[in-house]
């Protein structure tokens, strides 16, 4: 019965039935016993048990609502299951598991960033548990935080480095991606740079006698730095198949003029 | 010469992140006290240890992911570092220049340790195999099988007659270098052994596991000469002192445990990190114990000599 759903972890698949069964009894025994203990005359006794009692059942309510939960979730309720774990959360608000399931859902929800919220509680209460890191690290990926996702699947990693899914699969894919925002990243940064020095040209800023060569040169300079800045602008970051970036001149577009300083691209610099 | 354990200096924000590993070394050409780091932000930083404090030398760039593991040649002149990025890298500490960088292959760089005569670098593969590296030529030179699981920790005897490895299951296996026998294997920890490290005599080998427990065995018998408990977390790492009496350990429990190997009684515990402490060492004489970890901070400690 709990074959449909395919996520990673599946919480409740390690408590059978009679396991459960005998979990609601014990809660149910330790609620009929507890009144009946508050009859003795000893009360620091009997409020210290009373608050025993009173946690045990809290975590006992809070593991059948995980279970009913994770039940939901098997049948793809997900938000019916998320409403349980809330409550369970409620209950037991420093159970490091609960967090984890819910993130797991939220992302199959498309929740980004409540994913990424809930797995942060999770390695918050156990940060030496590999698998909430790999949880926080894809809920971070889903939300576009590359360098953070990069940096949980490290984590996880170091915790349990013969985990061949976390090399293979997560940190593989997360740094490839990483590797693919620098290249854009670096490409917009040089396209900016060019465009700045064309209208701040270093060449322009001193004076020129008007009728020297230096003038001339300068303006070459410019007219080049402006070729290059077509070009860099007709050029893109290109992420194949496999991941390989390479940078594209798109080819239509490339002329002559552009490729050669023009006479008008004089002007222009004259102009400045 | 300090009489009592304390604290004796705090490097704060060492690195941008986690600092995973930690080592110490002596130069032999000018005596001066080498620190080298390493940490989770791919950096790996060399500090001088004069007048009682550290002196950032070099921050060196070069790998891709974090570093795992650094160790440094015994006559203090190179430091190798190994991270995710599956490279081992070898720097000048003169310099502060790249020698060399090894590619080890995916998953095959974990702990780094140098040979006792500084000529290879071993490291634990992720198939159970114990890679030798020369140091001279880069490469790989051979490999000890020991038929099991991801290897997290190395440790070469100081005499040079042995190397240990402590695999992800909480196997240990010894090897005799001479012939590359597998000497004994030691079903020691039934969880991760994160670190190793013999006595400098050599006869005994402490172990430190997730299971929380640090274990002596007596080398030449292969015996378990002692269990120990006392940290409430996962043992990280373990480091002998040069007096052949004590040794260090540290955990995730955020503690630094000093510990006398004769009595094996806990002699002194270090509260001074806010977060897991990944890495302990001891410097050459044991007058000074290295700690560092996930709260970025290097600590330097007070031995009693």
């Amino acid at each position: 019965m709990m074959t449909s759903f395919g996520w990673k972890r599946k919480a409740g698949e390690k408590v059978s039935k009679s396991v459960l069964q005998e979990f609601e009894a014990n809660a149910k025994k330790a609620e009929d016993e507890g009144p009946s203990q508050d009859d003795e005359v000893d009360w620091m006794h009997a409020i210290k048990r009373r608050r025993e009692v009173l946690l045990e059942d809290c975590a006992a309510k809070s593991k059948r609502l995980i279970d009913e939960g994770s039940l939901l979730a098997e049948e793809g309720r997900h938000w019916e299951a998320i409403n349980k774990w809330d409550e369970a959360i409620q209950l037991t608000p420093d159970n490091p598991l609960l967090y984890e399931m819910k993130s797991q859902v939220l992302t199959i929800l498309q929740e980004v960033f409540p994913a990424v919220k809930a797995a942060e509680m999770a390695v918050k209460y156990r940060p030496l548990w590999w698998e909430g890191w790999q949880t926080l690290g894809r809920a971070q990926l889903n939300l576009g935080e590359v360098d953070l996702a990069v940096r949980s699947f490290q984590v996880a990693i170091h915790l349990c480095p013969s985990e061949r899914s976390l090399w293979e699969d997560d940190l593989t894919w997360a740094w490839k991606l990483q590797k693919q925002q620098l290249a854009v990243k670096e490409k917009i940064q040089e396209e900016e740079d060019t465009k700045n020095q064309i209208i701040n040209a270093p060449e322009l800023e001193q004076d020129y006698d008007f009728e020297s060569d230096e003038v001339v040169a300068a303006c070459m300079a410019v007219a080049e730095r402006q070729a290059r800045y077509e070009e860099l602008k007709r050029t893109t970051v290109v992420i194949d198949t496999e991941g390989n970036i390479t940078n594209m001149t798109s080819r239509e577009e490339e002329s002559e003029q552009t490729a050669t300083p023009s006479k008008e691209q004089f002007i222009k610099a004259r102009g400045l | 010469m300090s009489t009592q354990y304390s604290i004796l200096f705090k490097q704060e924000h060492a690195h941008d992140d986690a600092i995973w590993t930690a080592a110490w070394g002596k130069s032999e050409a000018d005596g001066s006290e080498t620190i080298v780091t390493g940490s989770l932000d791919d950096m790996v930083k060399v500090w001088k240890w004069s007048d009682e404090k550290l002196e950032l030398q070099w921050t060196l760039e070069g790998h891709q992911l974090g570093v795992v593991s650094v160790d440094i040649s015994h006559n203090g002149a190179i430091a190798a570092s190994s991270s995710l990025d599956a490279h081992i890298r070898l720097w000048d500490l003169e310099s502060g220049k790249q020698i060399k960088s090894m590619d080890a292959g995916p998953v095959d760089a974990w702990t780094v340790a140098f040979s006792p005569d500084s000529k290879y670098i071993a490291t634990g593969s992720h198939l159970g195999k114990v890679n030798i590296f020369g140091v001279e030529s880069g490469k790989k030179e051979f490999s000890l099988d020991t038929r099991g699981k991801f290897i997290l920790s190395i440790a070469y005897s100081p005499d040079g007659k042995y190397l240990a490895s402590g695999a992800i299951d909480g196997i240990i296996n010894i090897f005799d270098i001479a012939t590359g026998k597998l000497l004994h294997t030691l079903e020691g920890h039934a969880m991760p052994i994160r670190s190793l490290t013999f006595s400098p005599d050599s006869q005994l080998l402490v172990t430190a596991s997730d299971d929380g427990y640090i274990k002596i065995y007596d080398v030449q018998h292969a015996n378990l000469a002692g269990t120990l408990s006392g940290h409430g977390s996962w043992v990280l790492n373990v480091a002998f002192s040069p007096d052949d009496t004590h040794f260090v350990s540290s955990s995730s429990d955020k503690s630094v445990k000093v510990w006398d190997a004769s009595s094996r009684a806990c002699i002194n515990t270090f509260f001074d990190h806010q977060d897991q402490v990944w890495s302990v060492k001891y410097n050459s004489t044991g007058s000074k114990i290295i700690s560092a970890g996930d709260d970025r901070a290097i600590h330097i400690y007070d031995c009693p000599m």
